[in-house]
């Protein structure tokens, strides 16, 4: 029996959809069976990101109204073995689909696959309440910003409402520097406000845009942090404990000097 | 879906027969026990007392007719003697509201973040202004 994880944020444009497919795309790369399923629907974007649009035939509200059976609408990715994409419909709305279809849905997937990962709308209606319908988790993305902060405080709130307990965050596009400056809010000034495990740091990073406008995922970038921060979180969801990523080590040497004389 | 409406219980206190005559004056049923953290966009409406046993977050609210204590950070809004009781007071381990009123007063923390002080705090009515003094200096 897999697991059935819902990526939310309450806020958009803080990166669900990136994280979900580097999420994904991680954790097909150990081996997994993950299935990804947007549930923006109409405004369907984790198709794009993962470069699989031209795939598209069926697609989630196909599948929820009997149009077709699941295995006719997932979308295998020919890249990475073990990951399947069900898409949202853009033609339709959220109300196509309502919460108990999305547990049958999730029930099945469940079965065949180690992982259900489901890219959540923003918001908190009836899209969102559709995406945790049928979910045993919840990952909570946030930035370092105060409206970002606030939405995910709502949303960890109306996630423990409807029963999901103990969601994880992660912070995305934080940037070191910033903070160091004052200038961003830090790790701990979130975790004051939103007070759940934190799953992981991903610093902002050029190359997330520089993969994702190629349909392409910055995890499988051995090169960039951003990459490594969400190889890490792909680790920390299989269970292994990993600390969290230096995200000083890019302020170049210098910095480092002053580290090992112990200035910090 | 989380809001919640805590309707005023008046059964009568079970133990309120064992207390002495002059305690009992002093025994105050209304008081309901939060113990959890508010979230934004969650909401506390009481009859009575309110005490929280956790934060009260940015976007949460807590409306208390009498008196209301955050043993914890309170950053939302709270307003203690929603019905005009002027005498209700505001405790926090930490008061740093968005808004904070007592009765029908309406106060907000000052601009400048100059004072950001690291211990209990009481806001009650005196000569008619809202005020804040640290909570030490009241019990005595």
């Amino acid at each position: 029996m897999g697991e059935v994880i819902v990526v939310t944020s309450g806020k958009g444009g803080v990166g669900k959809t990136t994280t979900t497919a580097n999420l994904g795309t991680g954790l097909a790369s150990y081996g997994k069976k993950v299935c990804l399923v947007d549930a923006d629907i109409g405004l369907r974007n984790l198709d794009v990101v993962l470069g699989l649009e031209n795939r598209i035939v069926f697609d989630i509200v196909d599948v929820t109204s009997g149009v077709c059976r699941i295995r006719q609408a997932l979308i295998k990715d020919k890249r990475y073995e073990g990951l399947h994409l069900l898409p949202a419909a853009q033609t339709k709305d959220k109300t196509a689909v309502n919460p108990d279809q999305m547990r049958e849905l999730c029930k099945d997937l469940r079965k065949e696959f180690d992982f259900v990962i489901i890219d959540c709308p923003a918001g908190i209606e009836q899209g969102f309440k559709n995406a945790i319908a049928g979910a045993d988790r919840a990952i909570v993305v946030t930035t370092p910003e105060v409206s970002a902060v606030r939405d995910a405080d709502r949303i960890i709130g109306l996630l423990e409402a409807a029963d999901l307990r103990e969601p994880k965050l992660i912070i995305n596009r934080y940037r070191p520097k910033m903070v160091n400056r004052g200038d961003m809010m830090s790790i701990d000034d979130m975790n004051e406000i939103l007070a759940i495990d934190l799953l992981g740091v991903v610093p902002e990073d050029e190359q997330v845009v520089v993969t994702t406008n190629k349909g392409e995922t910055v995890v499988r970038d051995d090169k960039s942090q951003s990459g490594q921060a969400y190889r890490n979180i792909t680790r920390r969801i299989l269970g292994e404990n990993v600390p969290l990523l230096n995200l000083e080590e890019q302020d170049g040497l210098f910095s480092a000097l002053k580290k090992m004389i112990g200035l910090k | 879906m989380t809001k919640e409406t805590l309707s005023n219980s008046t059964t009568s206190h079970p133990f309120l027969g064992s207390f002495p005559v002059e305690l009992a004056e002093m025994v105050d049923e209304n008081t309901i026990l939060v113990q959890r953290t508010l979230r934004s966009g969650q909401s506390i409406c009481h009859d009575g007392n309110v005490v929280v046993l956790g934060d009260v977050n940015p976007g949460a609210e807590v409306l208390a007719s009498g008196n209301i204590i955050v043993m914890g950070s309170l950053r939302g809004v709270v307003h203690a003697g929603v019905k005009g009781d002027t005498n209700a007071i505001i405790l926090a381990f930490r008061l740093r509201p968005t808004q904070l009123r007592i009765g029908n007063h309406i106060t907000r923390p000052p601009e400048d973040e100059s004072s950001d002080p690291d211990y209990p705090e009481l806001a009650r009515i005196k000569n008619g202004v809202v005020t804040i003094e640290t909570f030490n200096s009241v019990i005595k």
